[in-house]
């Protein structure tokens, strides 16, 4: 799109703009001053006797304004600036897309669960007054359900910012077992944080007590971590000339934060970006295809409200790919429960019912769609993506 | 593609932490500058309305100024000619006296357009701040964040369409981009809404006449609406003598045009309000305000050339097509799929499934796209999984692979390459 071409055009409308209305106030200013050369006329008859009577003054004052004609030049502006406005009125209409909704399908969208997940936004993003307000405003109470928890987790990670490590701590250990079914290692980073940070501000006695406490219990399964961690001991205090320097990288916070908030969300049975900011993406990536397809076929509208299944590929960015689909080259089809990939033994996968087809129903070996080898149903492996 | 800008939750930067891009999409590699770019241009090819209403803003405001001016100085003209015709009866201090006052109605005028020019520059500023807005966009260092605007845009459009103005207006305000977003117009909107909402027509109908050459152009029925609405108001009161003299005056005008809901507005003189009888029953229900309500809305985003529904629902529409597939419906779904959660399904319910051409396979482990640079790899009992992520485990478990899902153990060596088109 070329914007500075319509911005230049922008910029003549409201160089316009300004001219116009500045001649108008010119023209209000030609008509005052004709009036007050008259009403000065008027006041000299006063002292010159014989001088024209106000009659004259006033039919004087009357051509004159004719003369200026000020309704016609202001028609006469108005008409310019409308023309020019009306060019820039194309221009936007050409280069953007002046009807996104064509592409709607008018079907109901439930109010209640649209208010719902944006308040559920809201309270992801941690705006806490905005939620409230909306929920009040949109008289939806229920929708209130995720602002306790994610209360608790931005009340976390403010400790957090804080260099409080406590609060995480306490929430690591309660989720401790859910934690390792996700095979997340969470609690070990932070307590390998906090045992960092005793061991920068207190004595190597505590940093050691602290270690005992509570990093042995992953001693098993984080053998090298560990041993570098206790290791770190020798050089307490002075932490920064030793070779485990990097444990002390402020970056190490901001990536726990994250990584917190990961889990967090995880173990609520949210995803870490907000659903919403994801639908909404996906949308602005695939409607520009929508609205292609839309005008292709809109002398069938029918059809178009009617499909079960888009003609044709919306192609989203790979962030939005989040299931291994695969489809069946043979017969253009996705795979599903019935019709799984199956490999070949040359490493070529079509679907079930294509090699169904090509073996003629299992009875004898068949070649390869792809490649010279032959294959025979026995050999073709189910896979799983 | 740009995940990795992406990942930070828009909105309240000043009290969550400064998110770091999320490491597995990390490694994904960027796309190619030129893609992105086309994607970008088709993107804002999206944003008509954005840059839309500040226009029709301004223009009505030039419009309103335009007006003053023609109807004060034309007023001036006529008095001029008035105290011709009048100048044989008129004493030179009335004359005087005549001509200050026009004077001073000049300068009036002069002060109001100055007013209204300063109003016009600010809208005109507005318009030009959208299309320096759009031209951001371009900032790849600042893409996270515009996309972040954009969805608080399209959210407090949202809000206002739906009258939630008081959380339009805060989300505006902790977003810093009131120059963004179209709350002053939709605060024009809101009065007469809420009249109609107290079942009072005539700001409706005072918009209408402000707007009637436009409306007229569009064909628009509201005011006709509007007016039959007030008849039968005035039918439901048992007025029937003013309720006739009303439709002469008011309703007659649009006959050519609506002959058979003027005929069926007509008949209801014949009814009480609290008829039984189901053709007439509708018309004195009080829904008809809320439908007036809505038919406002409609005219109203239609002359500042808004979009009819609001873009939340558009975007998310289309989001949610694209998104569709039949995986999306399993239990296995992933969370990251917005199609995870029972309110994002059910809103899909009614919208078409995608489609693809070819096959699109993310390794269950590093939840990457498996391509050409990372191939699928097969292991003895079938399970798939991506190059990268059973290199990374065979460096580990000196050349053993475990498969996550069924804890079945082979060899590194044992793994076939498949080849999917």
């Amino acid at each position: 799109m070329d914007l500075d071409m319509i911005q230049d055009a922008f910029d003549r409308v409201a160089k316009k703009q300004k001219l116009s209305s500045s001649k108008i106030q010119e023209l209000i200013d030609q008509v005052g001053r004709e009036i007050e050369q008259a009403t000065a006329k008027l006041q000299m008859t006063e002292n010159a006797t014989g001088c024209s009577d106000p009659k004259s003054i006033l039919v004087d004052l009357k051509t004159k304004l004719n003369e200026i004609a000020p309704m016609k030049q202001l028609e006469s502006l108005q008409k310019e600036l409308n023309v020019g406005l009306g060019k820039y009125v194309k221009i936007l209409e050409k280069c953007f897309n002046p009807d996104i909704s064509r592409a709607y399908r008018n079907v109901d969208f439930d109010v209640n669960i649209v208010n719902q997940i944006i308040a559920s936004h809201f309270y992801r993003q941690g705006l806490f007054d905005l939620g409230d307000c909306f929920i009040s405003e949109a008289n939806e109470p229920e929708a209130a359900a995720l602002k306790s928890p994610f209360m608790e987790m931005y009340s976390i990670l403010e400790a957090m910012r804080c260099r409080n490590l406590e609060p995480a701590l306490s929430w690591a250990s309660k989720q401790s077992e859910r934690l390792m079914q996700n095979g997340s290692d969470l609690e070990l980073k932070l307590h390998q944080l906090q045992f960092v940070e005793i061991l920068q501000n207190g004595s190597r006695s505590e940093a050691l007590n602290y270690a005992r406490t509570y990093l042995t219990p992953f001693a098993s399964v984080h053998k090298v971590e560990i041993q570098k961690l206790i290791a770190c001991l020798l050089w307490a205090g002075r932490l920064h000339e030793s070779p485990y320097a990097d444990f002390m990288y402020p970056s190490h916070w901001e990536r726990l934060a994250e990584e917190f908030m990961q889990q967090f969300c995880s173990l609520l049975g949210q995803s870490f970006q907000s659903p919403l900011s994801v639908a909404i993406a996906a949308g602005v990536q695939g409607l520009p295809t929508l609205l292609k397809l839309e005008s292709v076929m809109a002398a069938k509208k029918q059809e178009w409200l009617a499909m079960k299944q888009l003609p044709v590929p919306v192609d989203l960015g790979r962030e939005f790919q989040f299931h291994s689909i695969f489809v069946c080259p043979v017969l253009r089809e996705q795979g599903s429960d019935e019709n799984p990939p199956m490999l070949m033994p040359c490493g070529h996968v079509v679907s079930k019912q294509s090699i169904a087809k090509l073996s003629k129903s299992s009875t004898r070996a068949f070649k390869c769609p792809y490649c010279p080898q032959e294959a025979s149903v026995a050999q073709c492996k189910l896979l799983h993506f | 593609m740009d995940m990795a800008i992406d990942s930070a939750p828009n909105g309240d930067a000043s009290s969550s932490p400064a998110v770091p891009p999320a490491t597995a999409a990390a490694a994904a590699a960027p796309p190619a500058p030129t893609t992105r770019l086309a994607q970008l241009a088709e993107s804002l090819k999206l944003e008509y309305q954005f840059v839309r209403v500040p226009l029709e803003h301004l223009k009505k405001t030039m419009r309103t100024n335009y007006r003053l001016a023609e109807k004060e100085v034309a007023a001036v003209l006529s008095s001029v000619a008035e105290a011709v015709d009048r100048s044989d009866a008129m004493s030179r201090d009335d004359a005087l006296t005549h001509l200050s006052s026009l004077v001073s109605r000049l300068q009036s005028l002069k002060r109001k357009l100055e007013e209204g020019s300063r109003v016009e520059n600010l809208q005109a500023q507005r318009c030009r701040a959208r299309l320096e807005h759009l031209d951001s966009v371009a900032d790849a260092d600042k893409f996270a964040e515009w996309k972040d605007v954009r969805l608080t845009r399209i959210l407090v459009d949202y809000m206002l369409r739906m009258s939630y103005y008081d959380t339009a207006k805060k989300l505006a305000e902790t977003s810093k981009i009131q120059e963004l977003v179209d709350i002053d117009v939709f605060l024009e909107a809101k009065k007469v809404i809420d009249s109609l909402r107290n079942k009072e027509v005539a700001p409706a109908l005072a918009w209408c006449a402000e707007n009637k050459s436009r409306l007229k152009k569009s064909k628009s029925k509201l005011e006709f609406q509007l007016r039959l609405q007030e008849f039968i108001e005035l039918v439901r009161a048992d007025e029937k003598l003013r309720a006739v003299s009303y439709a002469r005056k008011y309703l007659a005008p649009w006959a050519a045009a609506y002959t058979k809901e003027l005929q069926h507005a007509m008949a209801t003189l014949a009814f009480r309000h609290n008829t039984e009888c189901s053709t007439y029953k509708d018309v004195f229900d009080s829904s008809q305000w809320d439908c007036l309500v809505e038919q406002f809305k409609q005219e109203f985003c239609r002359l500042f050339g808004m979009t009819n529904e609001p873009l939340l629902n558009i975007y998310l529409q289309a989001g949610l097509t694209a998104l569709k597939t039949p995986l999306c419906y399993k239990e296995a779904c992933r969370k990251e799929d917005p199609l995870s959660q029972e309110g994002f399904r059910k809103l899909a319910e009614p919208l078409p499934f995608s489609k693809l051409h070819h096959s699109k396979l993310v390794c269950y482990i590093t939840k990457e796209l498996m391509d050409h640079e990372n191939p699928p790899l097969v292991l003895p009992n079938g399970y798939v999984y991506s190059t990268k992520a059973l290199e990374e485990m065979a460096g580990k478990n000196e050349g053993k692979i475990t498969c996550p899902r069924t804890g079945e153990v082979c060899s590194f060596t044992d793994l076939i390459k498949a080849y999917i088109s």
